[in-house]
Formats: C-alpha cells, structure tokens, sequence
C-alpha cells in the first residue's frame, strides 16, 4: 500500500468520482477572436502576433510572422499612416499601442542581422506569373507569389525597383539607405526582376499573358493629373510630381521665392516641405479639412495627419477648406492668387460637391502655383483593358472582371486606398488567388470578421501604462533629407509589445485558472491545440461562466449545451 | 489513465481542494477554499464547522480534501481546532491547523469558541467565508448580514427594507483580542487573498482571516458575476481590505477609483428593493452609501495615487500569468 503525505495525490475515495459537469447548461469554449488592429491593417499583417512574440523576446520569429503578411516592415513602419493603431482598443483606455514604431524596429533588425526571409526553396518547375511594376503593390505580389511556391518575374520601366517609393517619397520620411537594404533583400529571395522593361515597350500584355501562368498589374499613377483654372496655366507650370521627383532623385528644386501648393495628398505637403527646406514661403491650399475624428473621409485631406502636422512645424502656410477660385498673371507668369473658402458638401444622393463661397475671396501674392491635385494610370500597354484611361476595375482578390488570369492592385486599381499598406495588401490578396487559381484550388472572398470590442475586454486586469513616444528632429535641425522619426530603443519597443491587450487571443494570464471554483480549468506546459495554456474539464466544470465573464482579453464564449 | 487526469495529477499549484466538490455554480466560498489552500499548502489539517462548505465538500462517502479534514459541529470549530493544534504539539509535528467557518459559524454560533481560542493563544489560523447569510439552510439572516439586504428572515417589504441592522463588525471584535495577525480579504483580489494566508501561517500565535464571498443564490446575482460583485464590494469601500497586528491597523488596501455603491447594490437581488421609487428606499441607499464613505475615511482607503497594489492595480495581468502576491 502506498504510504499517503499530506496533500498526496489519491483518486480513491476523492469527490473526482462525481462527475458536477452533468449540471451544466452552458459551457465555456475558446473562441479566437479578429483584432481590431489586424482587421484594420490594410496590409493584413497579424499585429497582436508579432507584439506577443516581441514581448516574449523572440524578435526573429515576430519579424517573421510580420513579413507573413507584409514583406516590407522597415519601409511601412515609418511611411503607413498605420490604421492599425486607429482601432487599437487601447485607445480607449489610455493611448493605443505604438505598432509602427515596433513595426520600424523588427524590419531594421531584420535588415541588420541579415534575418532571410522564410520562404520555400525555389522550384524551377512550378507555374510563373508574371508581374508588372515593382512598387509596393508589385513587389508584395511577387513575394507572397514565392511564399507560395510559385514563381514570379517581376519588371519595372525603372532602372531600380520601389515604384513611388523610389521615385517620389522624400528622405526625411523615409531614409534612401532602409529603401535600398529593404528591396535589395527582397529581390534576392528568387523572384526574378527585369528593370528597364516597361508594358507596351519591351513587352506587350498578350506577351506576358501567353509566357505566364497569370499576370499582376501594378503600374501604379505615375502621371501628374491636369490642372487648369477655368482653362488658364502659366507657362511655366511644374507639376508637384515632376519637382517631387527632380528633388528626391537629384536634391534639387528651380529657385522660388513663393508658392501654392494646390492639393491636400501627400505629394502636395511633401512638395511644401521640400519648398521650405530650400528657404521658400510655402502656401498650401486645399479644398479638404484636416483629418479628426468626426470628418468623413471623403472631405478630410488624404496626407497623414502626423505629416501635416510635421509640416507646420517646419513653416508651411496651411490654407485647409480653400480653393484657387482664379490665378492672376501677367503675361504668362504667375503673380498671386485669388483664394476663395471651399468646402466639400454631400448632396442629397450622397455624393460630395466642392461649393465655394462667394464674398470671401483673398488674395495671395506668390511667384509659382504647383498643382498636386492627384496622378493618373500611364496607359501604355494597357490600352485594351482602358482604352479611354480611368483606372482598373476590380474584384476583392484583385481580379479584373472577365480575364480569369488578370489581377491588378496598387494605386492602379479602382478604389485605391493610395497608401503603401493598401498596396501591399493588394498585392498579398492577389497573390493568394493567384495561388489558388494556378493550382486548381478556390480562393473564398472572406468577409472581413468583425473585430473584438473594447466591451468585451475586462479592463480591469489592465493597467494604464503611458504610451512611449519616439522623439522628432526638433524643427529647427530638419534640413534636406534628415531623416525626422528617430524610432524607439530595444527597451522602449519591448515595453510597447507589452502594453498590447492581446484582443480575443489567450495570452496565458492565469485568470481562469485561478478563478474556476470548482477547478475544471487546467493549466497544460505546452500550449495546447488552439494555442491557449488551458483546457477545461467538462466532467467537472459547472457552466458558471466565471472564466468567460473575467477573461481579460475576451478569448472566453460561453455557448448553450445542446443536452 | 486518460490526459486531463495526468494533467490534473500535475498542475503547479496545490490543489488542496479538489473538483466533483458540490457547490452551487459560481460559488465563492468555493473559490475562497481553493485559493486558501493553494496557498496554505499540503502540510496542514482543517477543522470544519458545519455549514456549506463542509457540506459540499464531504458528501459521502467521497471527499474534495487533500488535506486532513475533522468536522465539527456548527458551534465549536475553534475548539476543535485548539484541540487539533494541541495535539499535534504534543506529538511535536509541525503541521499547521487551520479552522473554516462560514459567518454564521464565525460571528453568531461559533464566537465564544473562537473568542475562547484566540485567547488562549493557540496556533491556529480561523478563516471565516463571510456570505452574509445562513446560506446552507436557505439564507436567513446573521449578524454578519449588510444592512438593507433582503434575506428570507430579514424580508423587504411594507414593514422594512431588508436588514434594519447593521453587519456586525467583526474584525473590530478581533482586534480587541490583540492577537498577532488578523486581516481580510476578497475572492476577486486572489493574490492579495494567498499573501494574507501566508502572512497568517507565519505568525507564531493565532490568526483570523475574513474573506468576502459573493454567493450568487443567496445574494440573488448571475453566478458569473461572483468575481465582479466581490471586487465591486471593495472599490466601493463597503468591503475594506484591511490587516491588523495586535490590533492595531497596519495596511488597507488603497481603493485608485471609487465607485458608488449603488455599481456594487444593483448586481444584487438582495438589495433589488432599493432601486424602487420609494423614499425609504432612497434613504437606505443614502445610508450604504454611508457606510461606504465612512470606512473609507476611517480606515483611509482613498489611494493618493496609482499604485500597483492598489484597488486596480492589484488584480492586474501579465502574459504568461503565474501571479504571485
């Protein structure tokens, strides 16, 4: 007979033999629950992931699970508006989680320590698809192309690949060495990159589609749009784009003493603030508000509200719900302008009309007017799918009603949402049904699951821990291309990760372990199959519903017993 | 042997209290046990005064202990206990004992017992699940009973609302016995409750440990609520978490936001009748709240500022769990 200690572990005789779990009508179940940050990034990255396993420590493997959705973190951890943390349920409890700065480390890590990334070996027979233009939307569709085992060419009319990001987006913003080290890496991991290679030139869409499996168009809107008042330019009209461009690839503007800038994207305010770096008094005139909580986005500005706000600082004039109602020249050559105060109005089937206001016109006097009033597809090689230009029509994974084979994404596309993530989402999603078409496989349109709410967290279990900010250039030392985030510190980033609330997913915090009355809820070593460190025992649990109604994070559903 | 058994024969805390146990659903006093004994660990023997606890936990011919367990009657648990504690002196084990008792076996039936106990100076932590009723028998009123609440012999109705006396207040009559360690505690601050445990096992001498439990039939709330009225009891101050030391306070709990006590009443059927359009009503509310404002200023618990031992700081989780107090 075995001898008994206090406290020893005996079944006979124990209450284990009555089985309570008889009593239950409701029993509890984990239940994985949509984040609201992973729902509201358009790249689709699973942010309360990588958090997780940065707070753990494990920095590699979060980078990982990062460029499982998006395959250029350094480069949208500095330029994405990041929605991500918009939804961020913490910002109803004290300030949402800093994911981009997080986002910015893991990707510069990434590039430091040479992480590749985890990709399978290339197989020279499996089925290419062909990919047209190497901006964020092209090189994220060749990526998860070859995450997927396909093969992807990818070709550009540009020397270099990075589309806009190369092209257009200043240094301050985004520093030309983490472009370069970010795509460098990218092209390296066997997609195959024809630079100089432009649709309509080199090669015709009919040539691509008869050598490839399927063909991903991301061209993009390289052309500045037209602009005029009532059918008047001066002659000497630069573009934002052209002048954006000339700056970013050469660091050099015309001489101009005074300016408007017409738009309110960000090819507008990046255009102001590279005026104002070479000494120039800079107006920005848009007919959009700024962008706050409470203004549709229809009338808000479309540059980030950060970029805006970074921009008066460094001295740009901000003109917000005003127009160029008329430009006054001499000759040819600008000498002011007359702004009127516009605002962009819903008319009663709901579309926006921009209405001026007679009565309160001012005059401006400036030597230059720059439209950036937005950019246009370049059709070449793209006349059969928009013989009268426009933009690319599309279904939720990208394809182009009517050719089975034919996905575009980007800027390019119909209901762009004109920002890096959006376009590496695109190309993310095409690249899945892609996938799923060349292998006789079907891709589901999933709709988007509605994320967790703040009310279904227990904020009790949380405290509020102030968000870390990371420091700006101080205004006064922003010139030419100094980059003016400076990013978080190892430290700083670990204590972000852990301010994560971890919405709708286990993060092993014990509550229902300790709170089951009648322990029916068991700690495992090892995360057990739904990835949780729990397991509940029916035979005992009572359906009380204490574990659901005290889960921190909202992992808990109680769901009626079927008897 | 199937692996939720394996599990449960290895879980890293001690389950000195073990499931198939006959509780209602929700059960704080249940709870209460459970985290006890997780923290007063295996090397200790229990006397239980009669009442739910050792009802639930012994129906025959099974047993939810995995420790020594002796039932006394209602009456004389500290009695017992001093006996348990005196024999186990004289056959020079060190095995710590401790007494269970609900609030009826604590502050009506069971007190000169343990009056008689803690003056004689045993070595014996008596811990008292406080439901506020005679829940076992089908919730009479005790001394133990809040003012106001509606129990089946303290009704509301015409003649008065609920309870027209106040909770007896024990800790007080505790105190005056100046005994080494005496403290309470609630089920929803669960590290706070083990670290009291702890403290009182350590002392040399007697301890008294009252540790609030919601019981979702007698207090008439959902039995997912258990965790969430308790908390609520003590961030309205009408259940201040407080520790003495020979009678004298040495720590309270800190309450960072105080909710009115009415967030607490209204989870309850007890107290449903002081939410009527009534004036008696709205003067017993009045009162509560009272009673709230005056332990709070008593016993100091308005919290200066954010601490992490503080009425919200001191439940809080990490990833990765395991909290220890």
């Amino acid at each position: 007979m075995p001898v008994m200690t206090p406290g020893g572990f005996a079944y006979p005789g124990t209450s284990l033999a009555f089985k309570t779990g008889g009593w239950r009508t409701q029993r509890p179940v984990h239940r994985l629950r949509a984040a609201p940050c992973h729902v509201g990034c358009p790249a689709g990255e699973n942010v309360r992931d990588y958090l997780a396993r940065t707070a753990d420590g494990d920095l590699q493997s979060a980078w990982e699970a990062l460029v499982a959705a998006n395959p250029l973190p350094a480069i949208t951890g500095r330029v994405c508006d990041h929605p991500c943390e918009s939804a961020c349920n913490r910002g109803h409890y004290d300030a949402a989680v800093a994911i981009h700065n997080v986002e910015r480390f893991l990707g510069d890590e990434a590039i430091r320590s040479g992480w590749a990334y985890p990709l399978p070996p290339v197989k020279t027979d499996a089925p290419a698809v062909a990919v047209v233009g190497a901006g964020p939307a092209g090189l994220s569709c060749a990526y998860h192309l070859r995450r997927l085992g396909l093969n992807a060419t990818l070709i550009d009319r540009l020397p270099a690949a990075g589309g806009t990001l190369r092209t257009a987006l200043p240094g301050y913003r985004l520093p030309r060495s983490v472009l370069e080290d970010e795509i460098a890496r990218l092209l390296t991991t066997g997609i195959r990159f024809l630079p100089h290679t432009a649709l309509g030139r080199e090669v015709s869409l009919a040539e691509l589609q008869r050598d490839h499996a399927a063909v991903f168009l991301g061209p993009g809107r390289p052309r500045p749009r037209p602009w005029d008042v009532d059918g008047r330019t001066p002659r000497d009209l630069h573009p934002a784009l052209v002048l954006l461009q000339d700056w970013v690839a050469l660091g050099t503007v015309p001489e101009i003493r005074s300016a408007v800038i017409v738009g309110g994207g960000n090819s507008a305010v990046d255009m102001a603030r590279v005026l104002v770096r070479t000494g120039a008094t800079v107006h920005l005139v848009t007919h959009e508000a700024l962008p706050a909580a409470g203004i549709p986005h229809e009338t808000a500005m479309k540059a980030a509200l950060r970029d805006i706000r970074q921009a008066v600082e460094e001295g740009v004039i901000l003109h917000v719900e005003h127009g160029v109602h008329r430009l006054i020249l001499r000759g040819e050559k600008v000498v002011g302008v007359e702004l009127v105060r516009m605002k962009k109005l819903a008319r009663a089937d709901g579309h926006y009309e921009t209405v001026p206001f007679e009565g309160t016109e001012t005059v401006l006097e400036v030597d230059q007017v720059i439209p950036a009033v937005g950019q246009e597809v370049d059709t070449l090689g793209l006349e059969a799918l928009l013989p009268t230009g426009g933009l690319l029509p599309v279904d939720g994974f990208g394809n182009l009603p009517g050719h089975p084979a034919l996905f575009a994404g980007g800027d390019a596309r119909l209901d762009a949402r004109g920002t890096v993530s959006g376009a590496v989402g695109d190309g993310y999603r095409a690249a899945l049904a892609i996938h799923a078409q060349v292998t006789g496989t079907t891709q589901e349109l999933q709709g988007e699951p509605a994320p967790i709410p703040v009310g279904d967290l227990t904020l009790n279990y949380f405290e509020p821990v102030p968000r870390t900010e990371e420091a700006l250039l101080p205004p006064e030392k922003r010139t030419g291309a100094a980059e003016i985030a400076t990013g978080l510190s190892a430290v700083e980033v670990a204590a972000e990760a852990k301010r994560c609330f971890s919405c709708g997913e286990c993060m092993a915090c014990d509550n229902c372990w300790t709170y089951c009355p009648d322990l029916a809820v068991l700690k495992t070593r090892e995360p057990a199959a739904d990835g949780s460190h729990y397991l509940f025992n029916y035979d005992y649990c009572k359906g009380c519903g204490l574990c659901a109604h005290e889960c921190p994070v909202g992992y808990i559903a109680m769901e009626a017993e079927s008897s | 042997m199937n692996t939720l058994h394996d599990l449960r024969a290895s879980q890293p805390r001690f389950q000195g209290l073990e499931s198939g146990h006959r509780a209602c659903q929700g059960c704080g006093q249940a709870l209460a046990a459970r985290l006890t004994l997780e923290a007063a660990g295996p090397n200790v023997a229990l006397a239980n005064a009669t009442g739910c606890l050792e009802v639930f936990t012994t129906t025959w011919p099974d047993s939810a202990w995995r420790v020594p367990w002796l039932h006394s009657v209602f009456a004389n648990a500290a009695a017992v206990a001093a006996g348990m504690e005196a024999a186990l002196k004289m056959q020079g084990k060190d095995i710590k004992v401790l007494a269970l008792a609900g609030d009826g076996g604590t502050f009506d039936i069971g007190f000169q017992a343990l009056s008689g106990m803690l003056e004689r100076g045993h070595n014996v932590l008596f811990v008292c699940y406080d439901n506020e009723a005679y829940m076992n028998t089908g919730v009479q009123r005790s001394s133990s009973t809040p003012h106001a609440a509606a129990t089946t012999t303290s009704p509301a109705g015409i003649a008065r609302m609920g309870k027209r006396h106040l909770k007896k207040d024990i800790l007080s009559i505790i105190a005056a016995h100046h005994i080494p360690y005496a403290a309470t505690a609630s089920v929803a601050y669960a590290a706070d409750l083990r670290k009291k445990v702890r403290r009182a096992l350590q002392v040399d001498g007697p301890s008294f440990l009252q540790i609030h439990s919601p019981c979702p039939l007698g207090w008439g709330h959902g039995s997912e609520l258990s965790v969430e009225v308790a908390r609520l009891a003590v961030q309205t101050g009408l259940f201040p978490l407080i520790e003495l030391e020979l009678g004298a306070l040495v720590g309270a709990m800190p309450i960072r936001e105080i909710h009115p006590v009415t967030d607490y009443l209204k989870l309850q059927g007890r107290f449903k009748h002081l939410f009527a359009d009534d004036a008696r009503a709205r003067e017993e509310l009045a009162h509560l709240q009272a009673l709230a404002d005056h332990n709070i200023e008593v016993y100091g618990l308005q919290g200066k500022a954010p601490d992490t031992l503080d009425s919200e700081g001191a439940d809080s989780v990490r990833r990765g769990g395991l909290r220890s107090a």
